[in-house]
């Protein structure tokens, strides 16, 4: 395996302003500044092009969509014509299974940030650890492997392997750990949003591992000796350095975990569009992608309206945290 | 006091190669799972103890996915996989790489403020944004295209433009200045003396969106309705047909999704191996800058 010796690139200058704080003084100024070389419009065209087009424009559409009835096969409601208000949050604020679905997608969140985070923190410690140079490579491409796995293909896997009979997860505990009745795991009300759960952390620790990983080797070396030679044990160096020197690592796995509220595709994978045994991993991202691409009408707009919300609520999650982390010990 | 401070190294050294020891099985376990299960045939794979390594392995999965056209869409679905993901893949490198230039070097009104804009715009959400997507593909006559699958795939680009900014901004200007010199003009600069500069930059946005479109999921699945159509990850999911297969006697079709499976997953680790000092440069000039 090969070193890493871009690993120190990673050392980050300070920015001087937010991204935010740039943008209004960019708007402040734009007046003042010359129109310069217009080759720039030339280079920059077809890249932003492309994006007004796929990514900016579905941004606006889809906000318009969330007030609409727009449903997919009544032509009648296409275009612009069928604005209803707010029906659809009043509709959202009655219906039981958005409220259901927003519950499971909660409680996935909730379990999914921290033990994915545990999981990839303790992973890149150990790895960190390693003083051959050659297994340390290898522990890092390995766990990152489940990563690269393309998602529906690690959960078909994992759907065979969560198999009553033959699968040999069950196989694995009723041989092994002697559980004489293992878990119906994607049988069983109780147990199919855990099995989506330990699914996705597998599939993504690795990521968070790496990046937690960059943030260690980047600490500076010395100030593990100094600890040393003060006498702080192992504990002591992590809590002490480790932890405080990887805030920014936090900051970023954090405010990247916020899309998990709109977990779809592994509940898809695994139960298709039914949403498990009872509907008991029914997530809000599953009752979207059902209600917009395949039932009844397919109502768009409703779609559009809850993802809004969703949306919303997942920015606001990680507006908090952020706050949250910045504020403390600052 | 030396020799218990060397027994505490060796035990922390043993207690931190053994948990990674079994990371890596937990990591490994479904490769090796699939790979084997790809190589066994019908009476092995029902064996009331499983083996990881099949005692006799056969090839007649792979030979059943390949060449029973009949039955399996797989070589179909790998050609539309490769199709779909070198499009993207062209597209998005060459364009964020004449934007990240334009960004990086190109001093020209509302620069500074065009490239911030893409910045901010990965933190707002997309509302609606499958359903808007539908409704814009049917509109353009996109749905069911590869093309289509191709240009929204590679739309998604403030990170390429970033990195490639980035790039830029880290290789000398001389050579750039003294071509202008010389009478060059913009677009000759460009694609002689900067571009040959900004291959590594290249390399990394070129790879990360190989594995995204490689391995994407729920927009093919939408926009895509026959399933000649289909991408390699899609269609593995879809696999349902094969049942006939339990009629004849050699293998099964477990065996046989196993081997689509190990197909399907081969060309992303293969590039993941072979990359992957560019792909830690990918994530520390990429996400940890942003």
């Amino acid at each position: 395996m090969a070193s890493f010796p871009d690993v120190e690139r990673a050392q980050q200058p300070a920015p001087q302003r937010s991204a935010l704080a740039e943008f209004f003084y960019q708007v402040r100024t734009l007046r003042s500044q010359k129109w310069g070389n217009l080759w720039g419009y030339v280079f920059v065209a077809p890249a932003l092009l492309l994006y007004l087009i796929f990514q900016a424009w579905p941004i606006v559409r889809g906000l318009y969509m969330a007030f609409s009835d727009y449903r997919w096969i009544i032509p009648a409601t296409h275009g612009w014509s069928s604005f209803n208000g707010l029906d659809n949050f009043t509709e959202m604020w009655t219906d039981e299974t958005f409220w259901t679905s927003l519950g499971i997608a909660l409680k996935f969140t909730v379990v999914y940030v921290p033990a994915t985070m545990l999981l990839a923190l303790f992973v890149a410690v150990m790895i960190s650890k390693v003083k051959n140079a050659k297994l340390a490579g290898f522990y890092r491409v390995v766990s990152y492997l489940p990563v690269i796995l393309p998602v529906s293909v690690a959960l078909v896997i994992w759907r065979s392997f969560y198999h009553t009979e033959f699968g040999y997860l069950n196989y694995f505990l009723k041989s092994t750990l002697g559980i004489a009745k293992p878990p119906n795991w994607l049988g069983d009300a109780d147990w199919a949003l855990w099995s989506v759960l330990i699914a996705a952390v597998w599939m993504t620790f690795g990521h968070q591992a790496l990046l937690f990983l960059i943030g260690i080797y980047n600490i500076n070396p010395e100030q593990y000796e100094a600890a040393s030679m003060d006498g702080a044990g192992g504990w002591a160096q992590f809590r002490y350095i480790t932890l405080p020197m990887l805030k920014p690592i936090f900051v970023i796995v954090l405010v990247l975990s916020a899309g998990v509220l709109g977990t779809t595709v592994e509940v898809l994978v695994l139960f298709d569009t039914g949403g498990g045994p009872a509907e008991s991993a029914l997530t809000t991202g599953l009752y979207i992608y059902r209600t917009a691409f395949s039932v009844g009408d397919m109502r768009m707009g409703y779609a559009a309206a809850m993802s809004l919300v969703l949306g919303l609520l997942s920015m606001l999650i990680s507006g908090v945290v952020f706050k949250m982390l910045r504020t403390e010990r600052a | 006091m030396l020799r218990s401070f060397k027994r505490n190294l060796r035990l922390d050294a043993l207690l931190v190669n053994l948990s990674l020891f079994f990371i890596v099985l937990i990591c490994l376990l479904p490769f090796l799972w699939s790979v084997s299960s790809s190589l066994k045939g019908r009476e092995e794979l029902f064996q009331t103890l499983p083996t990881l390594f099949p005692q006799h392995p056969i090839l007649g999965n792979y030979e059943f996915i390949f060449t029973r056209r009949d039955m399996s869409m797989i070589p179909i679905n790998m050609l539309n996989s490769f199709k779909v993901t070198l499009l993207a893949v062209v597209i998005q490198t060459s364009l964020a790489t004449m934007a990240g230039y334009a960004f990086a070097r190109l001093d020209f009104k509302g620069r500074d403020l065009l490239f911030y804009t893409l910045i901010l715009l990965i933190f707002i959400p997309r509302a609606g944004g499958l359903m808007a997507v539908y409704e814009l593909m049917d509109a353009l006559g996109l749905r069911n295209s590869h093309l289509g699958l191709a240009l929204l795939f590679s739309s998604a680009m403030s990170t390429a433009v970033f990195i490639m900014k980035q790039n830029f901004l880290s290789v000398p200007r001389e050579l750039e200045e003294s071509a202008i010199i010389e009478g060059a003009n913009t677009w000759q600069v460009f694609l002689h003396v900067a571009v040959p500069l900004a291959k590594g930059g290249m390399v990394v946005v070129a790879l990360f969106e190989f594995l995204y479109v490689w391995g994407e999921y729920l927009i093919t699945r939408t926009l895509i309705d026959f399933p000649e159509l289909d991408t390699l990850s899609v269609a593995v999911s879809k696999i349902t047909g094969w049942a006939a297969l339990f009629t004849s006697s050699a293998f099964s079709t477990y065996g046989a999704e196993a081997a689509a499976h190990v197909v399907a997953m081969v060309p992303v680790i293969l590039i993941f191996i072979v990359m992957q000092k560019w792909f830690i440069r990918g994530l520390t000039d990429g996400i940890l800058k942003m």
